[in-house]
């Protein structure tokens, strides 16, 4: 069966945050459901569609950003509350827009994520967790990792209260009161968490996640163990998971898997004989999909996938056809309903237009006299710089709520900007004097018409480090623009794993001195990428790390006044050591600094780039051979006269083409 | 939503741009494509082909419709239509580097085949302004050639640069065709015969042309830009990262005018419309566009637009029916429009409010550090900019100076310039490092052409330790002749060579002229006629003087003969001057002219010589290689290891020929661009009628051989003296 979604806008809000918009439970006698949502200007907002049109319920006044926004009540009654996590207070709405809580926690920071269940309210800054119950403290967990997301299974269908809190490590960690019960590792670092069908499965523990690298997975979270069931690699190299959702959408009985993501795809999966999940339907809306969620809000008797964006966008996929396929008479009706939309928004335009320039000329001015000032107009820049395991490349991602005119990027380090197909804009690299001035990159991004969403992939050196600098300028007025900075670390390439190969033959390289735990682990986070800022809870930590372009790694473990790292790979070693000692005197801290050298971890590791090596070669060497081949191919008509091996590659020509596209440079790369 | 209504993959690989549909048997349209190993493919889908007995065509291997054409060299350009109307079908064109076949695909047989000197870049057929017969024009190096179909040389001229792209588009609207041709020089000339009756200039090589209708054309530059000109107006243009493979003109929405259809390398094909540049439908291919063609190609009475990708695949479209609005996209209009407007309302809510901060910033306290991070400026900072000579000095090469500073404390933090054809990309980055922040940023400025330019600004203007800047984009035109310093004359240094001639024009707008197009000091002040300036190249050195008497006579004197012609043109323009004729002398050049015209001439011999010698050496290896077999044959292995060891030296002796042959076709074209490149310089240093005058007499004295009939050409204009 064929799924057939048509895009319908319903209505722009502010900018808004991960999961910020839910749609309220249908009443008795409409069938239609409301949309409620809150965003960045801290602005909640409820609306029904009447004949396509967006009619607004109730609308509160601006406040701090709204970070979440869930639906709550009685248990076992329709769940119709609404509850919003703004800075570190929580407050809830009736759905008629009435407030009737004010929760002022005791935490310092701003709430990052909230879910609610019945009178249980789990909570997280950064790195804590708090469950309070009818608003009374019950728990305290503190993470050894930011916090993205929390889940609570659901209370009614379990005998326990199991909160899982989604940490930036890679790990989800499952919590019994205030104790860890055990961490189960997952492939990326996990954005989002979701009941298995809304519920939790068959057995009321099914836990779904999504990744910021775009993987998605099922498992179940029993009392002693944790089952993984299914995992969605990210094949298609699309963007991370932002928002997860199980609705019946094709109305076969069984629900179906939302998913939406940051690169503006909005997927459907259905599952199988197997209860394996299958991409049934995928759609691209060209910006940050945020929040999602299945339901009926257009028109009665038409399901829909409702979606919010970065920018504010509500839009529905819905089931509806398009009005070319509806009666005659119905199709000129749309069009009027169309044209009284069109023709409300142009004046309203006009009207803003003239204040516009009436408030722009106040400001030209205001730029004669002497005293007065000019303030940049703040815009807000969504931006992810992250490691990509597959090519070992970093992948920038800039989302603006306008259109972007230019980015420019700098770098005081060597890196290669490497092309990404998704992004049209025209890139024109300048040549810099890197001596004086520090540049090693200057490349300007000249966007086209529209482009809210950049992605630009880099190639960094392993040892060499940095700041990566973006100016990003939008195309609003008075013109400004952004700088965000992004650290290039030493070593760059490497990620952080919880298990490794203890086997292997190991360099050794201590430290000890008059230093910190906080020193150390400053060091520490100075040095390796996704490694907690705040140094853990504890006398001494062990990390565990995994070289994404060689496979090699390394195990850190540190606490005051001595730091353990052993890795496989000597350059690492090297590094390392370069790198501290730099650190150390800056600090005028005495290091004294001994290494174990392991003569077969350098044999060992070139054993490991040995394979990679020779396969990249052969690889580029049947590439090489394909045009000539196939050219005497057309000149004798027929392939029998070449040896197998020859054969072979014009068989597999476009799966070797397509590889060796995947991976340019590789080669070189490894050449070093 | 369009779609394509057949789809064929073939399994030939095509080469970009050579591409073309022909009804080579009168009736049946036959897609031909140029494909690897110097062979071009025909695809007959509508008669089973008949079995070629003659060596030039073989059935393909692969497919039973598709035939192979074995031109042995890699095929340089492609075309097919009308070129004998007697024959009542078309021909089919090939050109390589050094040849043009026209050849009759239905009767198997060459129509003519010629050798090109210039070789064949780009080709075009039809008919050229009252010349009665259909020409296949080629467009090679500085050289265009014209045949009609006996291959008799009916027309020929000379071009700025190598060809890349040739179309023929009615420019001025007399009813007859004129010749639009794209080179390497960035210019689009318009030949009207061997007249140019106008030139543009773009920023990068035309690698396509495409009449669309009247006077409308569409181009593609090589760094990925298309656009429309309409006579000498550029109405739109567009820039991708990916580039323009091949543009065509055909009506997809069935509204009566032509769209720009591209073929891009990433596979991408848009029709965007003739006026405004909009995108009207887009359809993606899984590999780069090969070419963009149109026929009937199903036979049924409607024109197709037919896209062939380069690994072989080929879709046709048929234009979308009227009654859809001109809308082939798959999402309404209104929902589009409404989104649009919907973003617009935001945009100027954002501005609102923007203002509505200023306003609550300025009421606050006065401006401290604090404000500086959050990018708070006083209202009154501007920002000056000034463009000056600068001689350089031991380190850093002389070069012109763009300087920008703030009115205030502010510093600059960055300055973006997008500008088109003087840096290595479309912009160049000033970014100092955080402890070389100022309130001025001076940056050189080094254009390699003498052509005016917009240099479009952006600064970053904020304090030290600002995340956020405010954005000041101006433009400034950086003037045509910015590389030339004034300096003091020295009667010393003058150079010999020298152009004159008489402009009725008044000393004062001469000097006008001059502050235009040079970049003078503040303080210079030049008296009346007669005086004379003095400039320095900051290129090489060279001396320019200009000098005028009061009679309104016009003396420039440099060694640089391009300059000479840019400063002529330059005026021709500036003063409306329709015809001037020039007297010239540029000792120096007219005698490495010389020379190379000697050159030219030892080449073609040697080029003749080694072409016999190889002739000679051919048939000693056939007799060599019959010898060695009979030898064999007699078991008289000893005779015949000898007989292949000669065989295997010949083989040698032939290989080595044939690289002294390639190197010294290479040193013949090369000198052959000169000789094409000093006509052309010649003709520049002219306008109007004399300018086509000294081009025709040029040529003709080139190919009576007559030497110094040509210098005297060069130096006063005409033959007879």
């Amino acid at each position: 069966m064929d799924l057939n979604l048509n895009r319908a806008d319903y209505l722009q809000v502010g900018v808004t945050s991960q999961k910020t918009m839910k749609l309220l439970p249908a009443s008795k006698h409409r069938a239609t459901q409301k949309v409620v949502i809150g965003d960045q200007d801290g602005v909640v907002m409820c609306f029904g569609v009447k004949k396509g049109e967006a009619v607004a319920v109730f609308k509160t006044l601006p406040g701090q950003k709204i970070a979440r926004l869930e639906l709550g009540g009685v248990l076992n009654t329709p769940q119709e509350k609404i509850f919003i996590a703004t800075g570190s207070e929580i407050r809830g709405f009736t759905k008629r827009g009435k407030q009737f809580l004010s929760f002022e926690t005791n935490l310092t920071e701003s709430i990052k994520a909230m879910h609610i269940s019945g009178s249980d309210l789990f909570l997280s800054a950064s790195y804590i967790y708090n469950h309070y119950c009818d608003c009374k403290d019950q728990h305290y967990y503190l993470s050894g990792d930011k916090i993205n997301d929390i889940i609570c299974f659901p209370v009614e269908r379990l005998p326990r209260i199991t909160p899982v809190l989604a940490c930036q490590d890679r790990v989800l960690r499952v919590l019994q009161g205030s104790d860890l019960m055990y961490e189960v590792e997952v492939p990326g670092p996990p954005t989002v968490l979701a009941l298995y069908n809304g519920n939790g499965g068959d057995s009321g523990e099914d836990l779904l996640f999504g990744t910021s690298d775009g993987k998605l997975g099922l498992i179940q979270i029993t009392t002693s163990n944790p089952i993984h069931k299914w995992e969605i690699r990210n094949e298609k190299k699309r963007g991370g998971i932002l928002c997860i959702d199980s609705f019946d959408i094709m109305g076969d009985g069984v629900k179906e898997l939302l998913v939406g993501r940051d690169d503006g795809m909005v997927e459907v999966y259905s599952f199988d004989n197997a209860n394996e999940p299958v991409l049934r339907f995928d759609q691209t809306l060209s910006e940050s999909i945020t929040s999602i969620q299945g339901g009926c809000v257009g028109k009665d008797g038409y399901d829909e996938i409702v979606v919010s964006t970065y920018s504010g966008w509500v839009t529905g996929l819905t089931t509806e056809p398009v009005h070319k396929e509806s009666g005659p008479g119905e199709e000129l009706k749309i069009n009027q309903e169309m044209q009284n939309k069109i023709s409300s928004l142009r004046s309203e335009l006009e009207h803003l237009q003239y204040k516009v320039l009436q408030e722009r000329e106040k400001y030209q001015q205001s730029s004669q006299s002497s005293k007065a000032k000019s303030a940049v107009p703040s815009f807000s820049v969504n931006d992810k710089f992250i490691l990509n395991k597959d090519d070992a490349s970093y992948s920038l991602i800039l989302e603006v709520q306008t259109a972007i005119d230019n980015v420019l990027i700098q770098s005081d380090v060597p890196i290669d900007l490497l092309d990404v197909d998704k992004n049209s804009a025209v890139v024109s690299f300048s040549s810099c004097d890197s001596e004086s001035n520090d540049n090693f990159l200057l490349a300007t991004y000249r966007c086209q018409a529209n482009t809210t969403r950049l992605e630009l992939k880099i190639r960094s050196i392993e040892g060499q480090y940095g700041t990566l600098q973006a100016y990003v300028t939008p195309r609003i007025q008075p013109k400004t623009c952004q700088v965000h900075q992004y650290q290039i670390k030493p070593l760059s390439l490497h990620q952080r794993t919880h298990f490794i190969d203890h086997d292997r033959p190991m360099n050794t390289l201590t430290l000890t001195g008059q230093f910190s735990f906080a020193e150390v682990h400053s060091w520490v986070v100075f040095c390796l990428p996704e490694v907690p800022e705040k140094p853990p809870s504890g006398e001494g930590v062990t990390f565990y790390f995994q070289n994404t372009f060689l496979d090699t790694q390394l195990e850190s473990t540190y606490r005051k006044g001595e730091g353990v790292f052993k890795s496989d790979n000597i350059s690492t070693i090297s590094i390392l050591k370069d790198v501290l000692s730099k650190e150390a005197t800056k600090r005028k801290i005495n290091l004294n600094i001994s290494y174990e050298i392991n003569e077969v971890s350098v044999k060992h590791t070139l054993k490991l780039i040995h394979p990679k090596l020779e396969y990249q070669l052969l690889l580029a060497k049947k590439v090489q051979l394909i045009d000539a081949l196939k050219e005497l191919q057309v000149h004798e008509g027929n392939t029998d006269f070449l040896i197998p091996e020859y054969r072979c590659i014009l068989e597999e020509a476009d799966h070797l083409q397509e590889e060796y596209k995947k991976q340019p440079a590789h080669l070189e790369r490894l050449y070093g | 939503m369009l779609l394509p209504i057949f789809t064929l993959k073939l399994r030939h690989k095509i080469i970009p741009r050579m591409v073309a549909v022909g009804r080579y048997d009168g009736t049946h349209p036959c897609l031909a494509a140029a494909t690897q190993a110097g062979k071009v493919f025909i695809h007959n889908p509508h008669t089973r082909s008949r079995n070629f007995s003659a060596s030039r065509v073989i059935q393909s291997p692969l497919e039973s419709d598709v035939s192979l054409l074995n031109i042995n060299q890699a095929v340089s350009c492609l075309t097919a239509g009308v070129l004998n109307p007697q024959l009542g079908y078309d021909a089919l064109l090939v050109g390589t580097q050094t040849n043009l076949l026209a050849y009759d695909v239905y009767n198997n047989s060459d129509l003519f085949y010629r050798e090109v000197a210039d070789g064949a870049n780009a080709i075009v057929l039809g008919t050229l302004g009252d010349i009665s017969s259909p020409l296949a024009i080629i467009g090679g190096n500085c050289a265009l050639q014209g045949f009609d179909h006996e291959g008799n040389d009916l027309f020929w001229t000379v071009t700025g640069d190598n060809v890349h792209s040739l179309a023929l588009c009615d420019f001025d609207g007399d009813g007859k065709k004129e010749l639009l041709v794209g080179s390497e020089d960035f210019d689009i000339r318009v030949f009207k015969e061997d007249e140019i009756v106008a030139e543009m200039t773009e920023t990068e090589i035309i690698t396509s042309l495409c009449p669309m209708y009247g006077s409308r054309f569409g181009y593609a530059l090589s760094n990925g830009t298309v656009g429309v000109y309409d006579k000498m107006a550029r109405y739109w243009r567009i820039k991708s990262k990916n580039h323009a493979m091949s543009i065509h003109a055909f009506d997809l929405n069935s509204d009566g005018v032509p769209e720009l259809i591209t073929g891009w390398s990433n596979g991408k094909v848009d029709a965007r419309s003739d006026r405004t540049g909009e995108v009207i439908f887009k359809d993606n291919f899984p590999s780069a566009i090969a070419g963009v063609v149109e026929g009937d190609y199903r036979m049924d009475g409607h024109t197709q637009l037919i896209c062939c990708s380069v690994d072989g695949e080929i879709r046709g479209y048929l234009p979308g029916p009227t009654d859809i609005g001109g809308n082939l996209m798959d999402t309404s209009v209104e929902q589009d429009l409404l989104r649009e407007l919907s973003q617009k309302k935001q945009n100027l809510l954002l501005e609102l409010r923007n203002y509505e901060e200023n306003t609550k910033a300025e009421s606050s306290s006065p401006l401290s550090e604090a404000d500086g991070n959050r990018g708070i400026i006083p209202a009154n900072t501007k920002l000056h900019t000034a463009l000056s000579v600068n001689l350089g000095s031991e380190t850093q090469a002389a070069h012109a100076e763009l300087c920008i500073s703030t009115s205030n404390d502010t510093i600059i933090r960055a300055v973006l310039i997008f500008a088109e054809g003087i840096f290595i990309g479309e912009s160049h980055v000033v970014h100092p490092s955080t402890h070389n922040l100022s309130s001025s940023v001076c940056i050189p400025v080094t254009p390699p052409k003498d052509v005016p330019v917009d240099l479009h600004l952006k600064t970053f203007v904020g304090y030290r330790s600002s995340t956020q800047f405010h954005v000041f984009e101006l433009t400034r035109q950086l003037p045509r002749f910015s590389m030339y310093a004034l300096s003091s004359p020295d009667s010393s240094s003058e150079p010999l060579s020298y152009v004159n001639f008489i402009i009725a024009e008044r000393a004062q707008r001469v000097v006008i002229w001059l502050s235009q197009n040079f970049l003078l000091p503040e303080d210079t002040n030049i008296q009346n006629a007669p005086f004379q300036v003095c400039f320095t190249s900051l290129r090489n050195g060279g001396q320019l003087y200009i000098k005028i008497k009061p009679s309104g006579e016009i003396t420039v004197n440099t060694d640089d003969i391009d300059l000479a012609g840019d400063i002529i043109q330059s005026m021709a323009s500036f003063f409306a001057i329709e015809d001037l004729q020039v007297e010239a002398d540029f000792p120096a050049y007219f005698e490495e002219l010389r020379k190379v015209l000697v050159k030219v001439d030892e080449y073609h011999s040697v080029h003749q010589k080694l072409s016999a010698d190889m002739a000679d050496n051919s048939n000693l290896l056939r007799i060599l290689l019959v010898r060695a077999e009979d030898a064999r044959l007699m078991r008289d292995m000893k005779t015949m290891k000898n007989r292949y060891m000669e065989l295997y030296d010949l083989n040698k002796d032939l290989l080595n020929g044939y690289k002294i042959r390639c190197s010294n076709h290479t040193e013949l074209l090369g000198n052959l661009k000169a000789v094409n490149q000093a006509i052309q310089r010649a003709g520049r240093l002219r306008v109007g009628k004399p300018k086509t005058q000294v081009i025709t007499a040029c040529r003709d004295a080139i190919r009576s051989n007559n030497i110094n009939t040509l210098f005297r050409i060069m130096r006063v204009g005409t033959a007879s003296s």
